[in-house]
């Protein structure tokens, strides 16, 4: 066809606006949500999230139950972390009551904790990968994930919810023999992380998916809340675990053990859906360097504080944000000084990061709109509460 | 910077709004049923002071409190008049944070919104709207967030009253 016939053709091609709605149930949104998407042809030109649908009110079932009680629930907001949400829990209600941890416990803690950052981003990791295609590496994802929930089984009996990390301590010592499956785990893990790299990391399809898409600069970042590795990924460098130390991060942090991966740009632009994957798998591996730090210093003693079976927690309020895999999980607590509390205000990194859909979805093409969605790691169950 | 060189800042460049500070105190035993209090130390802001205020702490290079983490109410109890909005600031440059607390009546629930300040708190105003019926005025996008849109009642209110039924579904 001549020229002129091709342009004729083309200007016969007409699109309109049309309004799509993808979810409540679509593999991408990993989870139940939906989000409405307005197209013109392939071209997304507004993305609204619509959230709620699994929201259980956990902050008001945490203003009904007694301090221990509600300790279950807060593994199931984002039950791909569960530890590391009772840490932030137990720390929070520890910070107004001013108690102390012994050592042992915090060790334990913080083992548990970094194990299962690993696991969950595993789970981005792997799910990452199916949302753009290709099935294979969530399948090895999920090989060491099955170990790493072997090894939490052994210490508290469950593998998804644990509710293992207390507040004043651990409710359980390791058992014999724990520990050094625990190495036996992290030299495992060494080898295997590099199938990863090469696996889907550093896989050319793969790169061409995710370099230059979903760019969220450093300001936008700032401005809209994000946390954890959407933070990192647009190369700023702030992680709580280095920054505002808690726990015995101070010392892991004075001793060197682990670095903080940062988004370079290696292979787009500073801050696309590329970096923020790398920050993620990188992390991986300075989680097992942590987890090691602990395996050398660890010594026996008790694991728990002493507290009453019923708690009552001193009148005060207290916020306390701690590093979970997807940002800054942050409990408010209030207490008027009875056995329940006044408000227990949970701040999940889900919820916050994914404001910012409604921004760097806008002007993509609808195939890239699910590299986004992935890239930002929500765990819905966080996000609605 | 620990909270008392915060605070001394803030009434130094005249925080716009800023209207004390709470610490954290033993119990007065001269004082019958004094409880003390326990915790992190906070500031008390006028609520239609807040977008000033928050930009306040933005702009100046000592504060630099670039990010709003968390924003959120509290529904100290039935027989309180008041609601608490509390927000928790937090700098990146120089590595601390501030809680930020300021106090409505609940009789007219209304303050400016600090959506256009930060734009985190445009769903974290959504969340407080819906769930203890604060109004924030200029917001630009006030529908419920994790609420369906016709959900009777604000939640998270102590006088909350439990529905019956929602669309035909028991709710008992």
């Amino acid at each position: 066809m001549s020229a002129s016939g091709e342009r004729e053709v083309m200007l016969d091609v007409r699109t309109q606006d049309m309004e799509l709605n993808m979810g409540p149930q679509h593999p991408a949104t990993h989870g139940v949500m939906r989000i409405l998407c307005r197209v013109d042809g392939e071209l997304v030109t507004g993305a609204q999230p619509h959230l709620g649908y699994l929201h259980r009110c956990a902050e008001k079932i945490g203003e009904n139950v007694e301090w221990l009680q509600y300790l279950p629930y807060t593994d199931r907001y984002d039950y791909l972390a569960a530890m590391n949400n009772n840490l932030g829990y137990s720390m929070a209600v520890e910070s107004v009551m001013g108690i102390e941890i012994p050592r042992r416990a915090q060790m334990l803690r913080t083992i548990c904790a970094e194990l299962n950052r690993i696991g969950s981003h595993l789970i981005a990791f792997g799910t990452y990968g199916l949302d753009l295609g290709a099935i294979t590496p969530f399948l090895y994802a999920f090989r060491e994930r099955e170990w790493m929930m072997a090894l939490f089984e052994k210490i508290c009996g469950a593998r998804l919810t644990y509710s293992y990390i207390r507040i004043g301590g651990v409710f359980n010592d390791a058992p014999p023999g724990w520990l050094s499956e625990v190495e036996r785990f992290c030299d495992v893990f060494d080898e295997k992380w590099k199938e990863y790299v090469d696996l889907l990391m550093l896989n050319q399809i793969f790169i061409k998916r995710t370099a230059n898409v979903g760019v969220i600069p450093a300001k936008m970042a700032i401005d809209y809340g994000l946390t954890g590795p959407l933070l990192r990924g647009s190369g700023v460098n702030w992680d709580l675990r280095q920054d505002i130390p808690y726990e015995l991060y101070a010392e892991i942090v004075k001793d060197g053990a682990f670095s903080i991966p940062l988004g370079s740009g290696e292979h787009g632009t500073l801050g696309d859906c590329w970096d923020r994957f790398y920050v993620r798998v990188m992390e991986m591996r300075e989680s097992v360097k942590i987890v090691r730090w602990c395996l050398d210093n660890i010594k026996p003693g008790p694991i728990i504080a002493e507290i009453p079976k019923v708690l009552r927690v001193p009148a005060g309020e207290a916020y306390v944000g701690i590093e979970n895999p997807r940002g800054e999980l942050g409990h408010y607590v209030v207490s008027d000084g009875g056995k329940v509390a006044i408000r227990c205000r949970v701040r999940g990194p889900s919820f916050v990061n994914l404001a910012v859909l409604e921004e760097v979805m806008v002007g993509v093409l609808l195939g890239d709109a699910v590299a986004i969605i992935g890239s930002t790691d929500i765990v819905v169950g966080e996000t609605d509460r | 910077m620990d909270f008392k060189g915060i605070h001394d800042r803030l009434r130094a460049i005249q925080a716009p709004g800023l209207l004390g500070a709470d610490e954290p105190r033993e119990a007065d035993p001269e004082v019958e049923g004094d409880k003390g209090r326990a915790g992190d130390p906070f500031v008390l802001v006028d609520p239609q002071a807040m977008p000033s205020f928050l930009e306040c702490c933005r702009a100046d290079s000592v504060l630099s409190f670039e990010m709003v983490i968390d924003q959120t109410a509290t529904d100290p109890g039935t027989d309180e008049d008041h609601f608490w909005v509390n927000i928790q600031l937090l700098s990146l440059a120089h590595k601390h944070r501030l809680a930020v607390k300021a106090i409505l009546p609940k009789s007219d629930p209304v303050m400016p919104t600090s959506a256009l300040v930060h734009k985190t708190c445009r769903w974290h105003e959504r969340e407080c709207a819906e769930m203890f019926g604060i109004t924030f005025e200029g917001h630009p996008d006030p529908r419920n967030i994790l609420l369906p849109d016709d959900w009777d009642g604000n939640p998270l209110r102590k006088d909350y009253e439990y529905p019956e039924e929602y669309h035909g579904i028991s709710c008992k």
